[in-house]
């Protein structure tokens, strides 16, 4: 059977150490606004996008980068626990992992919909933040409810 | 698509578990199988049949529906 080319079982566990205290901070930070002193680094930046004045497009800029690291923990410890075999990785287990994937992508779409006729304003620039993780968390939770429903126990086993 | 595996795996005294280990997949694959929610691949079914020493047809059974 040909499956998808994914990352060896290990990482699903790296990914998980990394993802869940990264969305604790990602969640946390979007409500405080908290930035880390010692987090000021040289960045190259292909849009500056400072709101003031002129900035030039392709430049280096010394910025805070608590919510840049934050967020590139928890894309990347999603991706991880996302994109990781299971431990006996089948052909059933690809269709979940496929049929979750269409489902995510489903329901966050629907949801952004909703959020496009209710939200208005920056409140929706909260919405596009929390959007830019959603597929992914839908992802994970969609399939590993699916494994778990399946890997019950059936009770008639002789 | 319909499948006796559970009762041919009673004959043989098999668990789920000792199935899946047999023809390599998981157990939620065989869980899948066995409650009709899953039509197993060509190269599964006829793993299975092997296991069983049967014919394909004899373990899987089309539906009118199919």
């Amino acid at each position: 059977m040909l499956l998808l080319r994914l990352l060896p079982h290990r990482f699903k566990i790296i990914g998980w150490l990394i993802l869940i205290p990264a969305s604790f901070a990602g969640v946390l930070l979007s409500f405080s606004g908290f930035q880390a002193n010692w987090l000021y680094a040289r960045v190259f930046a292909i849009f500056p996008g400072d709101i003031f004045g002129f900035t030039r497009p392709f430049s280096f800029i010394r910025t805070n980068i608590t919510d840049t690291v934050v967020g590139i923990l928890c894309i990347g410890g999603a991706m991880l626990v996302a994109f990781s075999r299971e431990k006996k990785e089948d052909e059933y287990i690809a269709s979940i992992r496929f049929s979750s994937l269409l489902w995510a992508v489903c329901i966050n779409y629907f949801f952004l919909l909703l959020a496009f006729l209710f939200v208005y304003g920056t409140s929706f620039l909260t919405v596009m933040v929390y959007n830019m993780f959603t597929v992914l968390i839908l992802f994970i939770t969609r399939f590993n409810y699916l494994l778990f429903k399946h890997a019950k126990p059936v009770p008639d086993e002789k | 698509m319909k499948n006796n595996i559970k009762v041919e795996r009673a004959i043989k005294g098999l668990t789920q578990e000792d199935l899946a280990n047999k023809v390599s997949v998981s157990r939620q694959t065989i869980n899948a199988m066995e409650a009709n929610k899953y039509v197993p691949s060509t190269v599964l079914a006829l793993k299975i049949a092997r296991v069983f020493s049967k014919q394909v047809e004899d373990i899987f059974f089309l539906e009118k529906k199919d």
